[in-house]
């Protein structure tokens, strides 16, 4: 039989194999279990309210006036997106590290809570607070919970601020807008939850890395730039009274123009490396390399929320124990936490005697105030509360105090008038400053005197007045004084009078001989 | 006074049990009905208390408003006066914290919460108590605050030293320990006369109020939630080792009850009705929530009352769970709200 014979003999059959075996197909398509729907409609959230109306294009902006964005424009079910406490069964040294960090009590932190309820409280929709969530609880954001009628129940994941899922989901940032300007795609997080979990993730883990390793968000996070989208926070008139925009925090742009950001070097070789301080040090002598091995611990400058020596106090005011940690790890955790952080801040900043001489009234001192470590400006961030000052001493032969300035106690040094302090004053229409961190009311910032650029220096000038027939040599102490917030904004929002301990920095004590005959 | 404050918790305890109702109007009714019960002991209770500080105002005056002398001539009757205002003030308190979860949740009768129970001085921003208090020699404070907790409780366990006249053993075990003292007579009496009048007040009110389902729904999704805030309030009170000058008289945990309670009952009668028309598995959900709700609060006060000594840590932990518990139950009963087109009062 020719080939054409054989062709034509089975043609019929095989004709018939191949519409039956698409019939097949189409049955095990359409009886197949069907993965389920992700995501959720807004208009599926009871009671969610919109009170700030559409954009210019008439859409609708459900996180406004934060600049978040869902990926898909959904919304999430609070019920099906991870918990950090889930990614530690496979990443346990991640998760327990970032345990310790700022990020992880974002949105647990009291301080940070009682101040979004004391602006919430001074504006009309207390839906503006979604301005602050935006950063500091993009899961409760993206359930739809940032609302005066929450409808939405809650979840392990949603109580835990900068998670896992807001790193490695995110899609886009745009660190020059800020005030939270990243898109989360969290619906790939809930799409992975109906992929292998457990053991069998390992075997393939596949729906893991699409969701968690996409190549859109390992980009992302390799870069500065998804970090400023909530590190940049710019006040106008849709959350604040100023009429015109007011650079609150630009943490990012400090570090784009900085030498790190000319030379590639990236918040997270600072701020996640293993050993921060080490790496800092590095930096300083000019080595570019960058850390060995990562850490989410996330190291900054909250010296309070990181500080053991408050005992059991530290944990209630990072609102808890997270979920999935107990006491004893999370005890450790924090401890590793504080030594980091305290080593760090020691590493940002340095004073130089620059110059110690007679003059008619006195003595004329200039010390050189160095910002040699951070890689952005000294102090960065919210600066009407994160501060540093600058106390200085005058002695005599007899050890008797000729002169001091910036106070004996970290309370005058943001209260004494005198004293030179790096910190901006937010005021109020009237020009009145707000001491709270009323961001709501908040119409004007000023800086009362400029941060120092990263690997710049500020030189400060004192003129003391010295009496006739002081006995030299005279001896100068200078600390160079660093606190987290001002106790009045625990006081004022938290009612408790909880001391604000203050860092000192950098250390200077020089004796002057020569300068009194 | 610790068999006192035992009898007085396990009497808003039992009192608490919610009733079945058939429909939504006759659970309505019986919400209505039991506020205005309770509302109606809150009232003579009020008017007790009344009778007892003027008593022991009488005794100070007989002595022309001299403590001291007052002290020495009649200590065993100022003595017993006191220990009568306490369980007067402990009594009245609590037939309002059955009613509280219900009251404070009512948008017309909010106000008297902050009169009675929950309102700030006018020194504070918000939720202030809109009265003045005028007292019998004439002088008017001016929104001084709640008159349970930010005036009489501070004022009858000593917890408010400016208004502390003299130190006294009153137990007469030949020490003075914490709030043994005599009290501002006038004071006392003029906050005794003005709970009589806002009680009474609330009772008017309350039988005015035409219960319906917005008021039934606003009552519990707005009340329900603020449990974590109770249990920050026991927290930092004197049972936990805290400062407040407030909550002394008795554990915050009895009040927490009471309020969850009111809450649970409006939920139970005027709203499960609703639910169940058209969603049986919602309301069996709401349910079970409110009872595991309740059965903490119970359990962690019967663990108190036993002697147990909370840390902060556990407290807070205790409050968060309650706190998780309650906006499960607020988010479902939205979502009963949204499909029943029931207006929220926010």
């Amino acid at each position: 039989m020719s080939l054409k014979s054989q062709l034509r003999y089975h043609a019929k059959p095989l004709a018939l194999a191949g519409v039956a075996a698409l019939a097949g197909l189409g049955w095990w398509a359409a009886l197949a279990p069907q993965p389920p729907v992700v995501g959720v409609a807004l208009s599926d959230i009871a009671f969610y309210r919109l009170p700030f109306g559409p954009d210019a294009q008439g859409n609708d902006r459900p996180f406004w006036p934060s600049l978040l964005q869902s990926e898909t424009g959904l919304l999430s079910d609070p019920a099906r997106l991870p918990s950090s406490a889930d990614c530690a069964a496979c990443h346990p040294r991640e998760f327990t590290e970032w345990a310790g960090s700022l990020h992880a009590i974002a949105d647990r932190d009291l301080v940070y809570e009682a101040t979004v309820e004391a602006n919430e409280d001074i504006v009309r929709h207390p839906e503006q607070g979604r301005f602050c969530e935006g950063c500091h609880a993009p899961a409760e954001m993206l359930t739809g919970r940032v609302n005066s009628l929450v409808s939405v129940p809650p979840a392990d994941a949603l109580t835990e601020g900068v998670s896992c899922i807001a790193c490695h989901t995110a899609t886009h940032a745009d660190p020059l807008a800020g005030n939270g300007a990243v898109t989360l795609a969290y619906g790939r997080a809930e799409a992975e939850r109906d992929g292998p979990q457990g053991a069998a993730l390992l075997a393939d883990p596949r729906a893991h890395l699409a969701a968690f390793g996409a190549p859109d968000t390992t980009a992302l996070m390799a870069g500065a730039e998804i970090c400023g989208a909530c590190h940049t926070e710019i006040y106008d008139t849709s959350m604040s009274r100023a009429e015109t925009p007011q650079a609150v925090q630009s943490t990012f742009v400090e570090w784009r123009d900085s030498w790190y950001g000319q030379n590639g070097v990236t918040c997270q070789q600072c701020h996640m490396a293993a050993d921060p301080a080490a790496q800092v040090i590095r930096l300083r002598t000019g080595d570019l390399t960058p850390p060995e091995r990562y850490s989410h611990r996330f190291i900054g400058a909250n010296h309070v929320l990181t500080d053991t020596g408050l005992g059991e106090a530290l944990t209630v005011l990072r609102g808890g124990i997270l979920p999935g940690m107990d006491a004893a790890t999370t005890r450790d955790t924090r401890v590793e936490q504080a030594r980091q952080t305290t080593a760090f801040l020691r590493t940002a900043a340095g004073l130089d005697l620059r110059a110690a001489q007679r003059t008619d009234a006195g003595l004329r001192i200039d010390i050189a105030v160095q910002n040699l470590g951070a890689g952005h400006n000294l102090p960065t961030g919210v600066n009407d509360q994160k501060h540093m000052w600058l106390e200085v001493v005058v002695t005599d032969a007899a050890g008797a105090i000729l002169f001091r300035s910036g106070g004996a106690s970290e309370r005058l040094g943001a209260e004494d008038p005198a004293a030179v302090a790096w910190i901006e004053h937010f005021l109020d229409a009237q020009g009145e400053r707000i001491i709270n961190h009323l961001t709501f009311a908040t119409a004007e910032v000023v800086w009362i005197r400029r941060p120092i650029p990263a690997r710049g220096e500020d030189v400060v000038r004192y003129d003391v007045p010295l009496a006739a027939g002081v006995v030299g040599p005279l001896h100068i102490e200078a600390r160079l004084l660093y606190q987290i917030a001002l106790p009045d904004l625990i006081y004022m929002n938290l009612r408790r009078d909880l001391s604000v301990p203050a860092v000192t920095l950098a250390e200077l004590s020089a004796t002057l001989p020569e300068v009194v005959q | 006074m610790r068999k006192l404050i035992s009898f007085a918790s396990t009497a808003i305890f039992v009192g608490a049990t919610p009733v079945w109702a058939l429909t939504e109007a006759e659970g309505l009714a019986q919400v209505k009905a039991f506020t205005l019960e309770h509302n109606a002991d809150l009232v003579a209770q009020a008017q007790g208390l009344r009778d007892a500080t003027a008593a022991y105002s009488a005794i100070i005056a007989a002595h022309g408003g001299d403590y001291s002398a007052a002290w020495t001539a009649e200590g065993p009757a100022l003595s017993d006066a006191v220990s009568t205002i306490r369980s007067r003030w402990l009594a009245t308190s609590n037939q309002y914290e059955t009613i509280e979860g219900i009251v404070a949740g009512i948008p017309s009768l909010v106000k008297y919460d902050l009169i009675l129970d929950a309102g700030n001085p006018g020194t504070e921003a918000e939720d202030v108590a809109e009265f003045d208090l005028t007292l019998p020699d004439g002088s008017v404070l001016k929104r001084p605050g709640s008159l349970f907790h930010t005036i009489t409780e501070p004022l009858f366990w000593g917890s408010d030293p400016a208004h502390a006249m003299l130190i006294v053993d009153l137990d007469g075990d030949g020490q003075t320990g914490a709030g043994e003292m005599l009290f501002d007579a006038n004071l006392a009496l003029g906050a005794s006369e003005a709970l009589v009048f806002w009680a009474g007040a609330l009772e008017s009110d309350m039988t005015a109020w035409e219960p319906n389902r917005n008021d039934a729904f606003t009552a519990v999704v707005t009340m329900t939630p603020t449990v974590g805030d109770y249990f920050g309030e026991w927290k930092d009170s004197q049972f936990l080792g805290g400062s407040e000058a407030a909550f002394v008289a008795q554990s915050r945990l009895v009040d927490v009850h009471g309020i969850m309670s009111g809450c649970q009952r409006m939920y139970v009668s005027a709203i499960a009705p609703v639910v169940a028309s058209d969603d049986p598995a919602l309301d069996a959900a709401i349910t079970t929530a409110f009872q595991d709700l309740l059965a903490l609060v119970s359990e962690t006060r019967a663990r108190e009352e036993a002697g147990e000594i909370f840390s902060v840590e556990e407290a807070d932990a205790l409050g968060g769970e309650a706190q998780d518990i309650a906006e499960r139950i607020v988010a479902q009963v939205l979502q009963a709200a949204a499909r029943h087109g029931v207006e929220i009062e926010s």
